[in-house]
Order: structure tokens, then sequence, then C-alpha cells
């Protein structure tokens, strides 16, 4: 998490309009969804590795690493897709396992493999969004297109909790691990059920102090906060069309 | 500059068998540096947050240039305004996801313009030296970094008083240094700096007037030479006695 958040604050797209960041990935998964062949998949994850790489200047090892992850989650979820279990022999390649017999069939392979090549494709353009833009410019645009304030309060005050509470997990395993709280196994689970009770605790207290501070600042229920400045360049609607295009071309393509 | 006095406070925690605050009265005074000093428990923090309106003395007043804060919505905003408090854990006082924005928070709440607001933000951005961190992430500060920004935070809304409670307890010489240049700058703008602090040794080279707060009492107020040599704060305060003007603790 702090990885993304890292590099949606430096990187090149950081000032272009989330508006249009957003819009382009939106626009980019219903292409991918819709159009559906795997070409277009594959020119999908071509266009957002290279955007992503080339356009958002992110480090190629940062974009391919997320997703590889998420490759290999998708990958566990399709086995099921995958191989077939059955009590009955199936036709084709088999495995017998006791009295369970495991089957392997072409077309589930190649449903699997479409299923992953979109999701890719679209996890592709999530993480370009995710990787280029930070929370704080997706409440902004929430802001601006009016969904509710109290839901966009608790989105800022959940992602800033996020990082105070790790900071703090972080000190008290530390404290835990200095008097040999993970010295055994038994001592370990013991020591992360402290932590999980204490951590509570903490964050009502940090909860509590935290109010007290916007009580100061004359808060009154709204957290009321200057809207980001932000560019549109031009260049974004010609790459918006050159991906149209592509992945149209991709669609048709014979 | 508005005048802020506290009128024989009384305070008692919710559950609580004994005062936190007792006939505790105190005037602040225009563009000084006021140390208060204090041992833990003593009520340092209760009157702190008494100065601010978070919390509502059980008998007693908080004045503003004479009248008294009637705790509704409007006096407690005008409190607010003349009256900025900042608590030692920044990580407590910051709550969003950016410098620039969390800054913005208090000048907002004051209902001034988006225009006045970037201005008051980019102000107290160059008071506290943090021009370079308004795009950063709060979370991605240092300790030191963090301090300034609630520091920030509260400057922003343009307070002629400024408490600062503890804040520079947890910080290097370095940041402790860069935290009084900036109450300097506040004071060289006839702004009243208070700081709540353990550190006898800073309250006696930096602070005009020294309080002393023992059992929920306001045991000492006066000039630093005048309440460090007082035999009764020397005691209270554990201050070797080999030299009178020495702020050294007592060795045990």
């Amino acid at each position: 998490m702090r990885l993304i958040d890292t590099y949606a604050y430096a990187n090149r797209l950081r000032r272009f309009d989330p508006a249009l960041k957003v819009g382009l990935t939106l626009w980019v998964i219903l292409l991918c969804l819709t159009l559906n062949r795997p070409l277009v998949s594959a020119a999908t994850l071509a266009w957002m590795l290279a955007l992503g790489m080339v356009w958002a200047g992110l480090p190629a090892r940062v974009v391919l690493k997320l997703l590889f992850v998420e490759g290999m989650f998708l990958l566990l979820g399709v086995l099921g897709i995958i191989v077939t279990a059955g009590l009955e022999p199936p036709v084709g390649p088999t495995l017998q396992i006791g009295p369970l017999w495991l089957a392997v069939s072409p077309e589930a392979v190649g449903t699997a493999l479409a299923l992953v090549g979109r999701s890719l494709g679209c996890a592709a353009a999530l993480n370009l969004l995710a990787l280029t833009t930070p929370l704080v410019d997706l409440i902004t645009l929430g802001r601006r297109l009016h969904v509710p304030e109290l839901l966009l309060d608790l989105m800022t005050l959940t992602y800033r909790f996020i990082f105070t509470l790790l900071e703090c997990l972080e000190r008290m395993r530390l404290a835990q691990e200095a008097r040999l709280g993970y010295a055994t196994p038994h001592r370990a689970l013991s020591s992360a059920a402290w932590i999980a009770a204490n951590l509570l605790t903490e964050t009502l207290r940090r909860s509590r102090q935290l109010q007290l501070a916007l009580e100061c600042r004359g808060w009154e229920g709204r957290l009321r906060v200057l809207p980001g400045e932000y560019v549109c360049p031009r260049h974004t609607g010609v790459i918006a069309l050159l991906v149209t295009g592509t992945l149209i071309a991709a669609w048709s393509w014979r | 500059m508005c005048r802020v006095a506290l009128d024989r406070l009384h305070y008692r925690y919710p559950g609580a068998a004994d005062d936190a605050l007792r006939d505790v009265s105190f005037e602040f005074p225009a563009g000084q540096r006021i140390a208060l000093l204090g041992r833990n428990g003593s009520g340092k923090s209760t009157l702190v947050l008494h100065c601010n309106g978070l919390l509502r003395p059980r008998r007693g007043t908080v004045r503003l240039d004479g009248q008294p804060v009637a705790y509704d919505r409007r006096s407690l905003l005008r409190l607010r305004r003349h009256v900025g408090v900042v608590f030692q854990n920044p990580d407590e006082q910051l709550f969003s996801a950016s410098v620039a924005e969390d800054i913005s928070l208090g000048p907002l709440n004051l209902g001034l313009s988006q225009a006045e607001v970037r201005d008051r933000v980019q102000i107290a951005a160059a008071l506290c030296d943090i021009e370079p961190l308004l795009e950063r992430p709060t979370h991605a500060l240092s300790g030191g970094e963090k301090t300034r920004v609630a520091l920030a935070g509260i400057l922003a809304m343009d307070p002629d008083i400024l408490i600062a409670d503890e804040v520079t307890n947890s910080l290097d010489p370095w940041m402790r240094q860069q935290v009084l240049v900036i109450f300097e700058r506040l004071v060289a703008q006839a702004k009243t700096v208070m700081l709540a602090t353990h550190d006898l040794e800073l309250a006696r080279r930096w602070a005009d007037r020294v309080l002393v707060m023992e059992a929920g009492r306001l045991v000492a107020n006066g000039r630093p030479a005048q309440v460090f040599a007082d035999p009764l704060v020397r005691s209270l305060l554990a201050l070797d006695d080999r030299n009178a003007g020495s702020t050294h603790p007592k060795e045990s």
C-alpha cells in the first residue's frame, strides 16, 4: 500500500485532473469487457503498461510486479475452471487420485485464459489509476461529483488512520519483540492477540484526540478542505482516441 | 490583539475524586513568551484545554475581551479564532492525506473565501518553513515535519495566542530550535506563545514569564529569575539548590 501511495504522489500524471484519469480508466475497462476477444485484452494490457511506464514515468519493475501479483491471484482463481473433478472418468487428459478423476479440457483452458486476459487488462487499467492518482485526488473528484460528504469524510479519516495505525502496530510489535514476545509460537500468538486488543483501545484514544484537535480548528462536523488544482492537457484526448482505435481494431481484426 | 483571561477556574473530570483545576486565574499578556511548567498530572493540559473552550469549567469564567465565553457555536468559534492549541503528538492532529489540505481546514471553518484560504495556507507554510511539503502526503512526513505542519494548521487561523502543549518534548535539538524560531516569528508579530513543557532550562532561557502548576493550582506566575528563585517552586520542580539560579534537576 505504501508503495502504491508513494508512486501515486511521484509520477508525471500527478497534477492531471483526476476526472480525466478516472474517465480514461473506466472507458478502457468498459471497452475491454464489451469487446470480448483475447486480442483486445492483450492490446489493453499492452496500452496500460505502456502508458504507465512511458506516459506516467513509473518504473517498469513496479508496474510489472503489481500485475504479476494480480496475475498469480487470478490464476489461482481460474484453477477451478481449468480442472474438472468427478467420480466418473471424463473425456480428455485425466489424472486419477483415489476415486477422484481430474480432467483438463482445451475448452476450459481457453475460457480460463480469456478470463485471465480480460481481468488482467482491467486490472492493468485500474493499476494505472491507482499508481498515478493519490486518494486525496479521488476524494476531491468525489466532492465535485456530489458524493455524500459523510462518505468522503470517512474515506479521508480511514485513509489517514491506516498509516497511523500501521506505525503504531509496528511500534507495539517492536516493543514486544524486544521483550521476547515472539520467541515461541505460543508467545507469538499471545503477543499478536495483545496487539489486536491494544490497537482497538489505541484507535479509540487517537480518534478522541483527533476530535479535540479538529475542534481546536473550528470543526463542526464537516471536514472542509481546499480543492486541488489540476491541469487538463489536450493530449489526453488524443491518447484516449488512440487507445479506443487500437482496441476496436483488435476486436474487428480477423 | 484580543484579551483572554481565565477567572477562578475549577474543573473536575467526570468520575474523578479531586479537582483537576482549582481556582486558576490568569490573563494572557500581549506579545510574550510564556512557559507553563508542572509535574505530570499537575493540570497543565487541563488548563490548556480550557483556554480554547475544549473543556468547560465547573466554576469560573473564561473571558474574551472582557466578555464571558458562552460556549455556544458562535462564541466558541470566536475564541478558537483567537486562541490556537497545538498538542504534543502531531499524528493525532493531522487528519488529511495532503499537507495543504490539512492546513486549509481551520481557515475554511472560519468562513474565509478559497482565495483567502490559499493565501493563509501559503503564509502559514512560509512561517513554518514547510512550503516544499505542501503537496506531500501527511503520512510520509518525519516527526518534526509533522509537528511543523500541525503548527501551520493552527497558525493559518491567525490566532493572537498560540498554546503549544509539550510540542517540543519529543523533538531533537535541531527541530526544537526550528520550532522556537517559529515562536520567535510569532512574538515579533506581537502574538503570545505559551509553551507547556518539562524542560526547565528552556523555560529559563526562552520565556518572559513562567507559570507553575501543582495539583490543579497555579502556584507561581512571574519572571523566570523570580520564579526559579522561589524555594517552593524549586522543591516542586526538584531543582538543585546548590545554585539559586540553576535549573538543573536535583540529584537523588
